[in-house]
């Protein structure tokens, strides 16, 4: 996969398989849990309970944007234009950002869902159940860091 | 924070302070170590959160892996939970804390 910025917005050269991999990665979405990350660690904020379903609240509801961005983005055959040998998606930046976005959701759930196992210890988790999961967070991370190279050329 | 002083130490000026109690406690934006997020990510996200330079963002980002934590701004509640808000749609482990 290459990304090439144009303008004001980029270009994902993809060869078929990298295509068809991103697509199946992004149907996953999403994989964090609800309620997974605390508002607060201390609990010394006013109402923290109310506080804190308020967060979920805003999460969840971006999440139901996000599940319908993504199925209107899956699903527009303009989205990926036909070029020798693959597609070319084009997004913007903003588009970019949400696509990190995803990716982070399904890499981050992803690891929960392998038992939130330290740096290194994935493999020892591995088993037929768990596989997905693993190859999930591996995918996610490989194509974060390729989008994320793209964004920071041309960042101060 | 500052303490507030009584008008024998400093006459005149207490006037102007308000006791400690009245004052809008500040809340610090902490973003905590997670063995998960790639460190370029975290610096991107806090480059696009903050509109920090990426000296800035790299620094807090290297705080955060070493020291298990960084502290990334001091808010009003209501601004420290929009900055939580937005750390956690890029799935960054962040919470608001209440500055003692």
């Amino acid at each position: 996969m290459r990304v090439i910025r144009h303008g004001d917005s980029f270009l994902l050269y993809l060869v078929r398989q990298e295509k068809n991999l991103l697509f199946d990665l992004l149907k996953l979405y999403p994989q964090i849990p609800v309620g997974h990350f605390p508002l607060s660690k201390g609990g010394r904020v006013p109402e923290p309970e109310a506080n804190q379903r308020l967060l979920e609240e805003a999460l969840a509801e971006q999440r139901k944007a996000n599940k319908s961005q993504l199925q209107a983005f899956l699903s527009d055959p303009k989205r990926c234009e036909p070029t020798e040998p693959g597609f070319r998606l084009r997004l913007s930046e903003a588009e970019l950002e949400w696509l990190l976005q995803m990716l982070n959701d399904i890499r981050i759930g992803s690891w929960i869902r392998l038992g939130s196992p330290e740096e290194g210890q994935e493999m020892t988790r591995l088993e037929p159940r768990t596989m997905p999961f693993f190859w999930a967070m591996e995918l996610a991370g490989d194509i974060q860091i390729v989008l994320v190279r793209a964004l920071a050329r041309g960042k101060p | 924070m500052a303490e507030t002083v009584s008008p024998e130490q400093r006459p005149g000026i207490i006037e102007l302070e308000k006791p400690k109690e009245t004052l809008e406690p500040g809340y610090l934006v902490v973003c905590w170590n997670d063995p998960i997020n790639e460190m370029n990510y975290v610096t991107h996200v806090f480059q696009t959160v903050f509109g920090w330079q990426r000296q800035k963002a790299e620094f807090h980002m290297l705080q955060v892996h070493e020291q298990g934590k960084s502290v990334l701004t001091r808010e009003s509640l209501e601004k420290a939970e929009h900055y939580v808000h937005q750390l956690q749609k890029y799935s960054l482990h962040a919470t608001l804390e209440r500055d003692e």
